[in-house]
């Protein structure tokens, strides 16, 4: 079973805040969820490089979006959605600070 | 005649051409239902106030194509019930989160931009799992859907409010996302038609991602032609979608039919209910008769597929939901800094099997498990893929039952690896890009309950149309 100081340090990295109680029914579940998938740990990959899986890139035209762009005239309806908002501008909480 | 809200896409169609209804009655007939049973069954979380409206609109439309002698496209007017993942410019999308309970969608979805050229009605947002995660909708943040058929029951999941309202009669037919099942699981214990694309095939642009290698959107009906209709209105290429394809992208065999159906009774060996599988061998006795030959099937990778899915899924779902952090939109709730301001309103707005899928997804792709979990599960996925199209040159298409049982009680499977297993056959489609459908095959007993049950169907990368053929050839 994976230990509460791992499931705690995934919910860092996660960006979540975790319950006590919640800490302790992930244990669990992740534990049981990854037994069971584990079993993909016995696929061999042997002699093959890794290869790109039918994957390939798809770019756009380097073009101005047109006006019938489902994106083109929707910019007050963006900002309308921020959470918070001062006229034009999402307001956030200042990210770059001074090393103390 | 049956009532209007009963009637088929394509029945209706023919009703509106004729000029036997309007698009007006057929509104007014399924928001009567929506306000006779929505209360109970919880199907839809919003039903639209300009419903009427937009049906007014389609006859008008009707009319003035008539009068310049065109011909109007056979869902004009036709009313449909949308998965609250889907985006609509101006009307609220919440993919039945908290997270996202107050946010207003700013552009319309490429399915929804398609949809509307067509002159579709739509009647409202459905309920579904909370981000699409999960098979019964039980994991919304607002309440779960009850099964029309049996109110004690599940509809299946994710879009299960999307089939509980094809179901109910309160909307001729719908869109739902498929990621692992979540359009034709709820389809098989709805008893409707469930349709995933080939991936690729319809935009995904202006969904809510949750697996972007396996999302697909599709619709939910009454009939294989019906599901056909709306497919084939949704579908193409989308500069807004850099994996969508055109047709001509796909090498895959299309019509005419080999008439070869290959069963893998390997993986039917154990885990399915005996009346599931005695309906199932029915439906293929009935395809034997109409001429079609059963080949035996081998898909040595696809006990796998389960694993495999439950190790990409989350990955994927860990990466897209990063952007729910409170800033940009959505919930946000204030805390004593930065990463609090995340954890916080990440806390707040995610439910408890969303959580659980980014943990999940977390962990697999941490640094010393990566290569253990997702870098092994992408090898078995093109593994599977490989097996996939190798049998699909031999058979026309591949038939499991849709699920191994009937729609299961409200709060059945309260553990969460048990409520996986449902979604044993459907998962593998997501992971090889194939197009799948499920049909009726009939229905089990439980409790005294007759309840359906689908036989799915997965054919080549592409090759719909075989599906729809063979589909029509099942529920005859």
């Amino acid at each position: 079973m994976i230990s509460k100081e791992e499931v705690q340090n995934l919910a860092t990295l996660a960006r979540l805040e975790l319950a006590p109680a919640e800490v302790e029914s992930l244990q669990k579940d992740i534990s049981n969820i990854l037994e069971y998938v584990g079993q993909v740990s016995a696929v061999s990959i042997d002699g093959a490089e890794p290869k790109a899986p039918m994957l390939r890139n798809v770019l756009r035209d380097d073009a101005a979006r047109e006006a019938g762009d489902t994106m083109a005239g929707k910019e007050a309806r963006v900002k309308e959605a921020f959470p918070k908002r001062e006229g034009e501008y999402n307001v956030v909480r200042k990210i770059i600070q001074k090393d103390e | 005649m049956s009532n209007l809200n009963e009637l088929s896409i394509t029945e209706a169609a023919a009703k509106l051409k004729a000029g036997e209804i309007t698009a007006v009655d057929l509104a007014r007939a399924c928001l009567a239902e929506i306000e006779k049973k929505n209360k109970d069954l919880n199907i839809f979380l919003e039903v639209f106030d300009d419903v009427i409206a937009q049906a007014g609109a389609a006859d008008a439309r009707r009319k003035a194509e008539s009068s310049e002698g065109k011909e109007s496209h056979p869902l004009l007017g036709i009313p449909l019930a949308i998965k609250d993942n889907i985006l609509i410019e101006g009307r609220k999308v919440s993919a039945a989160s908290k997270m996202l309970e107050n946010y207003t969608a700013t552009y319309d979805a490429t399915v929804i931009k398609k949809l509307k050229e067509a002159g579709a009605v739509f009647l409202g947002r459905t309920n579904m799992d909370e981000f699409a995660m999960g098979g019964s909708t039980e994991n919304s943040a607002f309440g779960p859907t009850k099964n029309p058929l049996d109110p004690s029951r599940v509809p299946g999941g994710s879009s299960g409010g999307s089939a509980a309202a094809v179901a109910a009669h309160m909307a001729l037919g719908s869109l739902g996302t498929d990621t692992g099942g979540s359009i034709r699981e709820p389809a098989a214990f709805c008893g409707l038609v469930g349709f995933k694309p080939t991936y690729g095939k319809v935009s995904r642009s202006g969904l809510i991602a949750m697996g972007s290698s396996l999302d697909q959107a599709g619709p939910l009906a009454h009939t294989v032609a019906d599901a056909e209709l709306l497919f084939n209105t949704i579908k193409g290429k989308d500069a807004l979608d850099s994996t969508s394809l055109d047709q001509s992208q796909w090498q895959g065999r299309t019509l005419p039919l080999q008439k070869r159906v290959g069963v893998p009774r390997h993986l039917l060996k154990e885990g399915v209910e005996s009346d599931v599988l005695q309906k199932f061998e029915e439906s293929l006795k009935q395809l034997q008769a109409k001429g079609y030959e059963l080949v035996d099937i081998e898909l040595p990778s696809a006990p796998l597929a389960l694993s495999v899915y439950y190790v990409i899924m989350p990955a994927e779902v860990s990466s897209n939901l990063a952007r729910f952090d409170g800033v940009r939109y959505g919930l946000s709730v204030k805390g004593e800094n930065l990463f609090d301001d995340y954890a916080k309103s990440r806390a707040a707005g995610f439910g408890p099997e969303v959580r659980r899928r980014i943990m999940l997804g977390t962990y697999v792709l941490s640094a010393g498990y990566y290569d253990a979990y997702y870098g092994k599960a992408l090898a078995a996925r093109d593994k599977l893929t490989e097996e996939f199209k190798k049998v699909l040159a031999e058979v026309d298409a591949i038939a499991v039952p849709t699920t191994p049982c009937p729609a299961i009680k409200i709060g059945e499977k309260s553990d969460p690896l048990s409520m996986y297993l449902l979604d044993i056959f459907t998962v593998t489609a997501n992971i090889t890009g194939n197009p799948a459908i499920s049909v009726p095959m009939g229905m089990v007993e439980r409790e005294g309950v007759q309840l359906p049950v689908g036989i799915q169907l997965t054919a080549a990368h592409g090759a719909e149309d075989i599906l729809f053929t063979i589909g029509k050839e099942v529920e005859a």
